[in-house]
């Protein structure tokens, strides 16, 4: 208690110097705006986040609309917070400029490239850095990365370089004004062109990048085999590889030496400008800022065989086949439909037999030279007519290749070699593009559907869309899941996260129960699974070894493979890939994270927000210390210093009273239970020390975290005061205004109750805080689920959960918020509880019990 | 099968990503569909051709939707027109109801909600058939 007290003093002693003058009244009108806005910003964070969820279309001006919304209102908070506490968080603005001047630029089309480095391992790189290393590089770094398979050892010389390279040597006017003359006619395309690369290929790198990709290489060597390893240098540019294929257009180099390098990525830059791609760029009306280039850096892979992948046929996908072209040594004439090579046709689906084989003589092979560069050379004559692949590695291809398309959702151009040590290893893969023939197979898609039985449609949430075929295996047990084959459908009757397991090998996933929240449906996600939960009939209508097909789009579950519906999902583009999507997700890297959690974390100030929604927290954080601090008694005021509630739960809440909310002397710095005389309050307090909400069974289950927990949020000897006191709340007789801070938690209640029916409201908001994200989902289910049931109106979105009732009368609305009270105390208990599933139901049932104990319940 | 009459759509938007991702919807639902991102285009074909149910956009670059979709119905009196717009207001609304438009809906929306309204739209025009 002490410590407490003497907190108060400080934050009394400090205010003196600078005591406002505003009136209380005007200052508490402030508060509750800010807390009108807070609520807003959280509420629009929410609604734009689930946009990205794929069941809503919207459009460019959607966005811009609603970053506009959102930074207008941020911008209010932090002028109320500076109106509260006059000039005190002036660098706020500072903050705020900062972000929004990043969404600004964003929004008008101009990704703001991160700071990165000028060189990326690939250990580091995933989609999210896509527009900085392009898409080549992206992609590799998936395939490696998140899906598991070998792909060179490497760094992607990012975007940023070429940027720097350009300003360094001054090109970009030399390269305004050649452009210029070409397309007035002035200059030939080809002059142009040929002007462009000279410049490039003169120029020098600058010495800062020299010393970077010279320290990036070193790294990259000393994982290497031997000190003789070459570098393959790639293109990776904007758009390449997606939906503007400049496939093969690009500049590849292969076994360049060490030496060699810098020149090397000149070479690569000034592809760029190659004649064709010029032409091509104007064509399709590209934007300026695809003109740049990111390299893909690469140890050689010494390649006994090497070839390409597609895992469709381009030209007839409905032969529904895998074609495979394989030679000796390097794949790079096989790449450029030099060399002749052998071709198996494979069937898609597992085992993936072989359709038919086509061997050719191969007389010569590329191979790599020691020096640097390569050769061609004779293949041994026995060898000559020989297959290259073993069956285990054309499966293991095959397999390769199948899941890299479930990863992009797109049918796959992959090249691929096998090293002396018989890796399968991933060189590139890209999307192929299949439109036109699947505009003219699938001429009336809806008709092709009639053909095929539904099993059962619009039964759950869909977790991630996407469509797929393939064998029902029903999973029961853990054991189920070694025999999981590859390109099943995974059916089961509860998530859980140990399906991640089999996920790589998985073409949907259809569940009994689950949430769309929950910790599988992030793991779905991460790996784009067509996924749909919570059906409540899957594993009783599908058998095992049925083959099906999941539309994970309009939720419907066909009998049958709908090889059709496939082929058309191919031709669409995913709408991950979409502008509009990555800029949704990019302005939403800017607005919605929450890096400042807790208050007595050093970053927790102006400098350390990086988001509006640090912004928002800090200001409200703030808003909440500025009344709690203030002490109107000394400075001529009615007694309004924020008091403590004195209490037999361990919850320090400090109460405002702005008339009326509380009996009994105001000297005193502590109010009793009983003194407490506000109407929504007293109920409120009632249902919060319900016997058993705060110390009963659940607890004895885990009761070492529980109590861990609770010290972390309230032993005032050991967190620091300032930490430990930030429970107000701000009452009359009517009304109440409580914002608590439940360890990570924030719960806000606002309440007017009186004789009037109509005035009667009662609004509940909680966001659960850092606990992991099935934890979360679980707790704003249950807490949605528990409310529902008081007959609240609920709105969940993300984690954050938002329940209102009104116009009850004054003895129903008391009732429910003597639910609110029990609710709050039962809510302390969840963050250490909800590890299963099982236990949403458990606790429920568990409250349920409290509540009708303890809390007479009219019926409406 | 495909041989009955399908209903015939007109979507026109001056976002890409609206046509991109509502004229697969659409088509997977057994409708004949048609995209338009340039209001001049879309104009043109609406003279070649009656559609059953036109989608616009109200705000455009160029024509205005509201000038288009009057365009539509001095044509087509029968052709069911569904308002989709960013900038919904209640005089906007009023003023495209007036016109006769047949429901009007605010972007952001669910592919499920647009659906439901061109299903409404499509039993309406079946009926009078």
């Amino acid at each position: 208690m002490s410590t407490f007290t003497n907190w108060l003093k400080k934050v009394f002693r400090d205010r003196k110097k600078s005591a406002p003058q505003v009136p209380f009244t005007v200052l508490f009108s402030v508060f509750q705006k800010i807390l009108e806005y807070n609520n807003q910003v959280l509420e629009l964070m929410a609604e734009m986040g689930t946009k990205l969820g794929g069941a809503y279309i919207f459009d460019q001006q959607y966005i811009r609309s609603k970053c506009h919304h959102i930074a207008d209102i941020v911008y209010k908070l932090i002028y109320n917070l500076n109106a509260m506490a006059p000039k005190k968080y002036l660098n706020l603005y500072d903050a705020f400029g900062a972000i929004n001047n990043e969404i600004e630029e964003e929004l008008a089309g101009r990704p703001v490239i991160p700071q990165t480095e000028y060189t990326m391992p690939y250990s580091l790189i995933t989609d999210d850095f896509t527009d900085v290393v392009g898409a080549k590089n992206a992609n590799l770094a998936e395939i490696k990365n998140l899906l598991g398979l070998k792909a060179p050892e490497g760094f992607a010389i990012t975007i940023r370089t070429f940027k720097a390279f350009i300003e360094y040597n001054r090109l970009q006017p030399k390269m305004d004004a050649l452009n210029e003359l070409w397309q007035k006619g002035d200059a030939s395309k080809n002059q142009a062109a040929e002007e462009i690369r000279r410049l490039i290929l003169e120029g020098t790198v600058p010495p800062l990048l020299q010393k970077e990709i010279h320290s990036r290489l070193d790294r990259l060597y000393q994982g290497a085999d031997s000190g003789e390893v070459l570098l393959a240098l790639r293109s990776s540019a904007m758009g390449e590889d997606r939906e503007h294929t400049f496939a093969g257009q690009y500049l590849s180099l292969l076994n360049e030496p060490r030496g060699n390098i810098l020149q090397a990525y000149k070479s690569v830059l000034a592809s760029l400008f190659s004649d064709s791609v010029m032409e091509y760029r104007l064509q399709k009306d590209l934007l300026d800022y695809q003109e740049t280039m990111a390299v893909a850096c690469q140890l050689m892979v010494d390649a006994r065989v090497s070839g390409v992948l597609y895992t469709l046929d381009p030209r007839a996908p409905d032969r529904d086949v895998m074609l495979i072209n394989a030679t000796w040594g390097l794949g790079a004439p096989v790449v450029a439909g030099e060399a002749r090579a052998d071709l198996y046709t494979m069937d898609r689906e597992e085992p993936y037999p072989l359709k038919s084989l086509d061997i050719v003589r191969k007389h010569e092979k590329l191979v790599p030279k020691k020096e640097g560069g390569t050769d061609i050379i004779m293949v041994q004559e026995d060898l000559q007519t020989r297959t290259c692949l073993t069956d285990e590695q054309m499966k293991q291809i095959a397999e390769a290749g199948l899941m890299i398309e479930r990863y992009f959702k797109k049918p796959q151009d992959i090249e691929w070699a096998i090293d002396h040590e018989d890796n399968l290893v991933i060189l590139q893969a890209r999307s192929l593009n299949i439109k036109d023939q699947v505009a003219k197979l699938v001429c009336d898609i809806s008709s092709v559907l009639d053909d095929f039985p539904i099993i059962f449609q619009n039964k759950g949430s869909i977790v991630q869309e996407g469509i797929a075929t393939g064998k029902v295996f029903l999973v029961k047990t853990e054991e189920d899941l070694d025999s999981f084959p590859s390109d099943a459908v995974l059916v089961t009757a509860y998530t859980s996260p140990r399906l991640g397991k089999v996920i790589k090998k998985t073409s949907a996933i259809i569940t009994d129960v689950g949430s769309p929240t929950g910790h599988m449906a992030t793991i779905a996600r991460e790996f784009r699974v067509p996924t749909i939960v919570n059906t409540g009939v899957a594993t009783q209508l599908l058998r095992p070894g049925q083959m099906i097909t999941v539309d994970a789009r309009e939720n419907v579950v066909y009998e049958g493979a709908v090889k059709a519906l496939c082929y058309y999902e191919f031709a669409e583009e995913t709408f991950e890939t979409t502008y509009e999507y990555r800029l949704l997700q990019r302005v939403l890297k800017k607005i919605a994270p929450l890096n400042l959690l807790d208050p007595s974390e050093k970053n927790f100030k102006p400098s350390g927000c990086k988001t509006l929604h640090d912004i928002t927290r800090y200001v409200h954080e703030k808003a909440v210390e500025e009344l709690i601090g203030l002490e109107y008694a000394k400075i001529g005021d009615t007694a309004r210093s924020g008091r403590k509630l004195k209490f037999n739960i361990p919850l320090d809440l400090i109460l405002i009273d702005i008339g009326g909310g509380i009996s009994g002397s105001s000297s005193v710095s502590e109010v009793k239970p009983q003194e407490v005389i506000s109407i929504p309050m007293k109920a409120f307090l009632q249902g919060l020390s319900v016997p058993g909400a705060w110390d009963t069974e659940p607890m004895s289950v885990d009761f070492g975290s529980f109590m861990s927990s609770l010290t972390r949020t309230f032993s005032s000897s050991m967190a620091t005061p300032k930490y430990v006191g930030q429970n107000l709340a701000v009452l009359s007789k009517e009304y109440v205004n409580i914002n608590l801070r439940l360890g990570y938690h924030f719960n806000m209640i606002v309440a007017y109750i009186s004789e009037n029916s109509n005035d009667n409201y009662a609004y509940f908001r909680f966001l659960g805080g850092v606990t992991d994200i099935s934890r979360r989902s679980r707790r704003a289910r249950l807490l949605a689920e528990i409310l529902a049931k008081s007959d609240f109106r609920i709105d969940i979105r993300g984690d954050l959960v938002i329940a209102r009732i009104k116009k009850l009368d004054l003895k129903m609305m008391e009732e429910k918020m003597q639910v609110l009270g029990l609710l709050v105390a039962f809510t302390r208990q969840l963050d250490v509880k909800m590890n299963h599933e099982q236990e949403v139901i458990r606790l429920k049932n568990f409250f349920e019990d409290l509540k009708n104990d303890h809390i007479k319940q009219k019926v409406i | 099968m495909g041989s009955e009459q399908k209903t015939k759509i007109l979507i026109l938007d001056d976002e890409p990503i609206v046509l991109k991702r509502l004229k697969p919807a659409l088509e997977k639902s057994g409708y004949e569909v048609e995209a338009f991102s340039r209001s001049l285009e879309a104009s043109n074909r609406i003279i070649e051709q009656d559609f059953d149910i036109v989608i616009t956009d109200l705000k455009m670059e160029g024509l205005d939707g509201m000038e288009f979709l009057t365009r539509v119905k001095d044509r087509s009196p029968v052709t069911e027109v569904i308002v989709i717009t960013g900038f919904a207001t209640m005089e906007t609304a009023k003023e495209s109801f007036k016109k006769g438009v047949f429901d009007f809906l605010a972007k952001p929306f669910k592919l499920g909600e647009i659906k439901e309204v061109v299903a409404k739209a499509e039993t309406k025009i079946k009926g009078s058939r």
